[in-house]
């Protein structure tokens, strides 16, 4: 890691231009791909010496070049990523992984892969459900994706190096953990700003690279002092958010962003990838049963003749109470990206498992430009009066 | 002009008549059935994945997705959406999904279960189980996911793989795909059988499976008439006469002998030259996505102007036939139809450098091999999985093909979305934009 900022200025850095240190190493000579979800198995390219570089979006930049492929009635997150790309700004990539996480991505990714010129582009698909047949057919389809990296790099991928690979992503994904337990206390030593873009920043350069980032972080916070303010602490539920631009607007109307369930925050976090036997079956388990994303289908276990709504909601969403109690939760924001339909669907769900144990929650809805947050504004201050009315 | 018949310029086939006729009594039969208190699933269209195992089980089967369409056509939707947003679901949701989250709210919370009154072909009665499938889109097992809010009963999810173009080609890869598929197809009869408490009829699933398939033989050897010169076959014959290939609306080995009929009085067209329009056929068109049922009597205005409506979205129409003879397996026969209806055109895109394999790229082939001289794009706003590929196929025809499109916006259920009008007044400029593609293409050729 070159030489300069430390710790927390150092992510803030590495997140304002996330680009920088992959261009750098890619003048190195290293092999960068792009992935866009979370169900990229970062591993399998770390074994191959790949940085994974997670693919964002803009929320500054209007998209102008998409239009020409998308139509507007569309997940504006992937518009703008695919924006960025049509107008070359990705092209430091020597190629793309392109996992089936939704409707939005799949079917973009087919026209991505028809319209830009990518050295390496590799589809995997993803089933919908999770029992032990579906964790097998994903795991032959990891295999493939191996084959295809070792294509790109002509080297093998030994069982060694997969699996220090693994350790080395368990250790960040402890790391990011350490950093949300940090937020439990009252009041929390760090933001749930500042959190996003350290975890946009570690996606942007080589793990190794990343836990050290992290470890400097996690220091620097630890000797922090604690803030005054007392301001109702909230959870953040939903589709990706990118920027922190939407949990700072939380931020600095008082409230606390204490926890999240994101695909840019905890979600690719919370657990860890096995260690024994099959490697690769532990990362078919991994990213497909462990991630928690509304694209896979989840559901309580039944007879088979009646389902049970309640214990289907705490299949789905247990871990939300869990978040709710360790964290003390006051409320939670639900927000979702508009044509977000995975999460669209989800949203009275997940409403109706918060009231079920009385916690309020806030649903907006935004198209993931900056400009939407001041209309955004007036919604949240209106929430968090009701929280401090009851809070304090 | 008034109290005058308005002159009909689409020369419908004389042989949907009686197709219809069938497809009717069908759906009456099984309202009727409904009514009398048989079992009744819900399922989403599944290209013949769980479709052959429901009908070979005898179980009475209704599609949201079709009842939708029928709220919005006999004007009740729009209730239906109303409790939907009132119940929190987001208005940019399938506008089918959140006709029938209002549907079933009304059902459930309000009338205790019991159908309600304004519903139109006798409405949806609570079903033993949801059939759901990641086919299509996401929406296709979410929405079924979500009713769990309103209906006690369970969701059964078939999972299709769906690998990428190049992908797909790769050492083992297609027939790992078949092997998932026939596993996934053996659980769901396992879990039918337990919720209904008989045992699957093995002779009588292989005889479904092998009418659905030479069924659909017949129907795709009528479509391919379609490419003569006039078209015989205008795309309003062919939304009239798809149900019983798409739903399997009717007894496929009936509509069998009707699609043979149909098959004579099309090649007899072709063989004679009969224009599926009583104009000249200036223009041969392609139709993407749902059609404005709504408002199909526009197509009577265009082709008033010569425009010949001669294929329509790949999601309507079956694979090209695929030989099956040396396999036993009715299960094996449906993982392989099904399958091949989603990748058929794999390899034809991968040749083409394009990877948009199914919904996309078929389209172009369409285009092509059906001369289009333009194409029709209906852009549902809530629906996702229809709207995707439009301005991406709009660039491809015109970059590789040389063929122009308009593209008109819609919606599946709110018919407010879509202007005829609007379509009228756009015509004449989208002809000259036809017109001089044309001459484009011929110079270059």
């Amino acid at each position: 890691m070159p030489e300069g900022s430390r710790g927390v200025t150092r992510a803030k850095d590495l997140y304002r231009d996330r680009f920088r240190r992959a261009k750098e190493l890619k003048g190195e000579g290293r092999k960068i791909l792009g992935y866009i979800c979370l169900h990229a198995p970062l591993e399998m390219m770390t074994a191959l010496q790949i940085i994974p570089f997670r693919m964002l979006g803009d929320i500054y930049e209007t998209p102008t070049q998409v239009d020409r492929f998308l139509p507007r009635a569309f997940c504006p997150f992937v518009r703008s990523v695919f924006d960025l790309s049509l107008k070359g700004k990705y092209d430091f990539l020597d190629g793309m992984l392109l996992v089936h996480s939704c409707d939005a991505m799949e079917r973009t990714g087919r026209i991505w892969e028809s319209v830009v010129d990518h050295h390496y582009f590799h589809f995997m698909d993803l089933p919908t459900k999770v029992c032990g047949r579906h964790q097998k057919f994903f795991r032959e389809g990891l295999d493939d994706f191996k084959k295809t990296l070792e294509e790109l790099t002509g080297k093998e991928l030994s069982f060694g190096e997969l699996k220090k690979a693994i350790e080395s992503h368990n250790e960040q994904r402890s790391l990011v953990r350490s950093l949300y337990e940090i937020t439990e206390k009252v009041p929390p030593k760090i933001s749930g700003s500042e959190i996003l873009q350290v975890i946009g920043a570690i996606t942007s350069i080589p793990v190794e690279e990343g836990n050290k980032l992290l470890r400097e972080v996690l220091a620097e916070i630890r000797k922090r002092k604690s803030g005054k303010l007392k301001g109702p602490r909230i959870l953040v539920w939903g589709s990706v958010l990118d920027h922190p631009a939407f949990v700072e607007m939380i931020e600095d109307l008082g409230a606390h962003v204490v926890i999240d369930d994101l695909c840019t925050g905890t979600r690719g976090y919370w657990a860890d990838v096995k260690l024994d036997g099959d490697l690769l079956s532990s990362l078919a388990y991994y990213y497909l049963v462990e991630l928690r994303c509304p694209r896979t289908f989840k559901e309580a276990p039944s007879d088979g003749k009646r389902k049970d709504y309640s214990a289907d909601l705490e299949e789905r969403f247990g871990y939300l109470r869990e978040f709710t109690k360790t964290w003390k939760v006051d409320g939670a924001i639900l927000q979702s990206v508009k044509y977000c339909d995975c999460h669209g669907f989800e949203v009275p769900q997940v409403k109706d498992y918060f009231n079920s144990f009385g916690i309020p929650s806030l649903l907006l809805e935004h198209n993931y430009m900056i400009a939407d947050r001041e209309i955004l504004k007036t919604r949240v201050e209106a929430f968090l009066e009701i929280l401090r009315g009851g809070v304090e | 002009m008034g109290g005058e018949e308005k002159k009909k310029y689409i020369n419908r086939l004389k042989s949907f008549l009686p197709l219809r006729t069938k497809i009717d009594e069908t759906y009456k039969k099984s309202i009727e059935a409904i009514q009398m208190g048989r079992p009744v699933a819900w399922a989403m269209i599944n290209a013949w994945y769980g479709d052959p195992i429901l009908r070979a089980m005898e179980l009475e089967t209704v599609y949201p997705e079709n009842f939708g369409a029928i709220c919005a056509a006999e004007g009740v939707a729009e209730s239906y959406l109303n409790r939907a947003d009132a119940d929190g679901f987001p208005s940019h949701l399938c506008g089918y999904a959140r006709n029938c989250f209002g549907y079933v709210s009304r059902m459930t919370k309000e009338l205790k279960g019991e159908i309600p009154p304004e519903a139109p072909v006798g409405g949806m009665p609570k079903p033993i189980f949801l059939l759901s499938s990641n086919i299509g889109c996401d929406a296709r097992y979410k929405w079924f996911q979500a009713l769990g809010r309103y209906l006690d009963v369970p969701v059964w999810v078939l999972d299709m793989p769906i690998p990428g173009v190049k992908e797909l080609f790769r050492d083992g890869v297609y027939e790992r795909c078949i092997q998932f598929i026939v596993e996934e197809l053996k659980e769901f009869v396992h879990f039918l059988e337990r919720i209904l408490g008989v045992k699957m009829d093995w002779d009588r699933l292989e005889k479904t499976v092998h009418d659905i398939e030479e069924m659909n033989r017949v129907w795709f050897e009528i479509n391919e008439l379609r490419k003569a010169i006039p078209c015989p076959m205008h795309s309003r014959d062919f939304w009239s006469a798809m149900p019983p290939s798409l739903f399997l609306a009717g007894k496929p080995a009936e509509t069998l002998i009707l699609y043979k009929e149909m098959w004579k009085e099309v090649k007899e067209r072709v063989d004679h030259k009969v224009s599926s329009i009583q104009t000249e056929e200036r223009f041969r068109l392609l139709f993407s996505e749902l059609p404005p049922w709504h408002s199909l009597s526009v197509f009577e205005n265009m082709a008033e102007r010569g425009w010949n409506f001669v294929i329509e979205s790949w999601g309507y129409h079956p694979p090209p036939p695929l030989d099956l003879s040396g396999i036993s397996d009715p299960l094996e026969h449906i993982a392989r139809f099904s399958f091949h209806f989603h990748t058929a055109y794999f390899k034809d895109a991968l040749e083409e450098g394009e990877y948009y394999g199914y919904m996309g790229y078929p389209l172009l082939k369409f285009a092509r091999e059906y001369r289009c001289d333009g194409a029709f794009f209906h852009l549902p706003l809530t629906c996702r999985s229809t709207s995707t590929h439009q301005l991406y196929l709009q660039e491809k025809m015109k970059q590789k093909l040389k063929i122009p499109s308009m593209i008109v916006s819609g919606d599946i259920v709110d018919l407010r979305l879509f202007n005829p009008a609007e379509v009228i007044k756009r015509m004449e400029v989208f002809e000259e934009s036809m017109e001089s593609y044309k001459k484009l293409r011929e110079d270059r050729s």
